[in-house]
């Protein structure tokens, strides 16, 4: 079996492939290195309190593996759970988000509202003097089991539980195409050192994933855009949670280096460029200010750029797809690293057993020609 | 058309009178004038040539005038026209005679926006503070007009002069621009 | 930031402009003829390539008008700007290649 992309989604599929399915005759090929992709640029938020049924059930399934995931790993993946904090601007925020509240607990997932005092008492640093703001804080929806964890360490956790069971990892090595029989069923894949025989193929190359998935013939329901974040200066620890607002565009964590760690909103166009625009972070500063005053004089020490593959209804596709022994694990958008362990592991399943497990079941390709999407872009227009 | 000239104040007094002067870089409100917005094909533009009493410029980005009428090109089948509140009536009597017939959309936006000229040595660099234009004279002309942005509010920038602009601006976004052309001048009053 | 040359007003700050989406995606004549799989298809399915893509764009804080433009998705370079209505310009790669 290959598995295309050594991002936290791949490696973690590799692992439970192994320690779940006993599937240890895996090759991960890796075009660049491990977790260079999206797994190492993302601002690391973990949350599962999205609004569908099907989406609950997937990011809980995953904020529930990474309750355990350093002790399953021995490996501290530094998994903090700090609480994730949703802001509320205008009577839409308040009513969809409390909507969220009750559809989550109706779920079993935590989730509550606070006024806006109780959102300054949760995090001291924001700003709640509405005279001052042009967007002032209506109150919040609060997930406490939510929060942040090491990117990079989930990336190396995975690989080394998966490279100890005989996974084979192999970085530099970029897939050129996807080889098919005559029966139209996959038989292996090009790469960049040559030729590698597999029945089964699970591409997770997260931007890329058009261009892989193009190689067999297959046209997907996807676009690709730069997401940016950047990082201050590292201070003391100072904020004590993650706080998000859609609305203004701006979301914010410390790091346990110090550095706030900032993420902004998609650019506007298409690129494979990872990187961005500059007016895009800027915006998402002008933001962070208004929110927190006192961070007014921080200065930004590094931004950058990631790729991420966008489904029309904002959520993945974690699937088999219309070619034989071709399974596919995409479409993460703004917002998977949440869910690594636990994509890594339905989609271990999906592969292993070539149908989905009942989780991933809806998260299907098919959704976008038999209409069932699972609309989280309406629901919230919230990502991350 | 109901007369609602008199109910017409500027959205900006306060700031406006509270404004220092400066010789480098003058902020001003202009007085209230009537605006229409005019849409149409060839045909249209011909007819419409004839009751405002001048060509609209076929230029991109180009106003043209004549005495106290001007006739600014915002795209290739779109012009902003103003002319004295005084003319006003006569003029959209006149045009939708001559337009009749004639697939076009005459609209009279001058409630919609209002106008500030800034000027002096120094005009340029202030509305670069906040437009992204080369305003140099050899890439923005005496005569050159167009949409842009000035921060976060569309507006409508035209060079009367080498060193004087003029700027129309949604009314409730004026506040805003006016404060920011105001910050960026502070060096200068 | 891009400069971007708008077919009617030249070369412009990106900031005027409005990303439009993949171009010359026509919306089907008679849609109750197509198969689900052929109105999924125009509906979602996009060509997503690296390198040369055919795409519109709006000068929305301009001229307001839309327009089509190749642009490399690996570099950001825009290779040609052209009117709506008018067909990809010829002499130019194919969807993925690269402009330079
Ligand atoms: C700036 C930014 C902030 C983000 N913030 C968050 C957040 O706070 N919370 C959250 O949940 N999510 C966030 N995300 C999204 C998250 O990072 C992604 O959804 C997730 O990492 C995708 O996981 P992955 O492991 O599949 O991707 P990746 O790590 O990108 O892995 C895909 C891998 O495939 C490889 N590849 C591609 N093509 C080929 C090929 N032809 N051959 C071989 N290998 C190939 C790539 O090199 C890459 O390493 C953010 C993303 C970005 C860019
Ligand atoms: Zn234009």
């Amino acid at each position: 079996m290959i598995i295309v992309g050594a991002g936290g989604h791949g490696l973690a599929t590799a692992y439970y492939l192994a320690t779940v399915h006993g599937i240890t005759n895996v090759a991960v090929l890796e075009k660049g290195w491990l977790g260079g992709g999206n797994t190492g640029r993302n601002t690391t938020i973990v949350r599962s309190n999205y609004l569908f049924d099907e989406s609950a059930g997937l990011y809980d399934h995953a904020v529930k593996l990474w309750e355990g995931l350093s002790q399953e790993l021995n490996y501290n993946v530094m998994f903090s759970q700090r609480g994730v904090l949703m802001l509320a601007h205008n009577i839409h925020d308040v009513q969809s988000f409390k909507r969220h509240v009750h559809a989550n607990r109706l779920n079993g997932v935590d989730n509550e509202w606070l006024t806006a005092e109780e959102c300054r008492d949760f995090c001291p640093p924001l700003n709640i003097d509405a005279s001052t703001m042009r967007y002032p804080v209506l109150g919040g929806a609060l997930q406490r089991r939510a929060g942040t964890a090491r990117h990079d360490a989930v990336a190396w956790g995975y690989a080394r539980g998966a490279d100890a069971r005989g996974v084979d990892i192999i970085q530099n090595c970029a897939v050129t195409g996807i080889r098919r029989g005559p029966d139209g069923a996959v038989t292996g894949v090009e790469t960049s050192r040559g030729f590698i025989g597999a029945k089964k193929v699970g591409v997770v190359a997260a931007g890329n994933t058009s261009v892989v998935m193009a190689m067999a013939g297959q046209r997907m329901p996807l676009e690709s855009y730069p997401l940016q974040a950047l990082v201050s200066e590292p201070i003391k620890p100072i904020f004590p949670c993650v706080v998000m607002s859609n609305t203004i565009h701006a979301y914010i964590s410390q790091s346990d280096k110090g550095e706030l760690v900032i993420g902004a909103g998609t650019d506007a166009y298409t690129s494979y460029t990872q990187r961005g625009a500059l007016h895009i972070t800027t915006h998402t500063l002008d933001a962070i200010c208004e929110l927190f005053p006192m961070f007014r004089r921080m200065r930004m020490l590094r931004n950058w750029g990631g790729i991420v593959d966008v489904t029309p209804d904002r959520s993945p596709i974690i699937a088999k797809t219309g070619v034989s022994g071709l399974y596919v694990n995409c479409g993460w958008g703004t917002g998977g690293f949440k869910a690594t362990p636990g994509s890594g592991h339905v989609f271990a399943h999906t592969i292993a057993k070539d149908e989905p497990h009942p989780i991933n079941a809806p998260f299907t390709i098919d959704r976008f020609r038999d209409g069932f999407l699972i609309d989280e872009a309406a629901a919230a227009a919230v990502a991350h | 058309m109901a007369d609602l000239s008199t109910m017409r104040t500027p959205a900006i007094e306060a700031l406006v009178t509270a404004s220092p002067a400066s010789h480098l870089a003058a902020l001003t409100a202009l007085p209230p004038r009537t605006r229409f917005s005019f849409r149409g094909r060839p045909a249209a533009v011909t007819a419409f040539g004839t009751v405002l009493g001048f060509d609209l410029p076929q230029v991109a980005c180009r106003f043209a005038e004549d005495g106290a009428r001007r006739a600014l090109w915002l795209g290739p089948d779109e012009w902003l026209v103003t002319l004295p509140d005084r003319e006003a009536t006569a003029f959209a009597g006149a045009a939708a005679t001559a337009l009749a017939g004639l697939p076009s959309s005459l609209v009279d936006v001058s409630q919609r926006s209002l106008a500030l000229a800034v000027s002096g040595p120094m005009a340029a660099r202030i509305i670069n503070a906040g437009c992204p234009l080369d305003l140099s004279p050899d890439a923005f002309p005496v005569g050159m007009c167009t949409r842009t942005l000035l921060g976060k509010a569309e507006i409508v920038l035209s060079r009367t002069d080498e060193a004087r602009f003029e700027i129309d601006v949604w009314r409730s976004f004026a506040d805003y621009v006016w404060r920011l052309l105001e910050e960026a001048r502070r060096e200068f009053v | 930031m891009l400069i971007i040359a708008c077919p009617y007003c030249g070369p412009r700050p990106e900031l005027e402009f409005r990303y439009g989406g993949e171009a010359h995606v026509a919306r089907p004549v008679d849609p109750s003829t197509l198969s689900d799989e052929d109105w999924g298809a125009f509906l979602y399915q996009r060509a997503n390539p690296r390198g040369l893509h055919a795409e519109r764009w709006r000068h929305v804080h301009g001229c307001g008008r839309f327009f089509n433009a190749l642009r490399d998705t690996t570099t950001d370079f825009f290779a040609a700007t052209y009117e709506t209505g008018t067909p990809r310009p010829a002499g130019t790669p194919a969807d993925g290649e690269t402009s330079r």
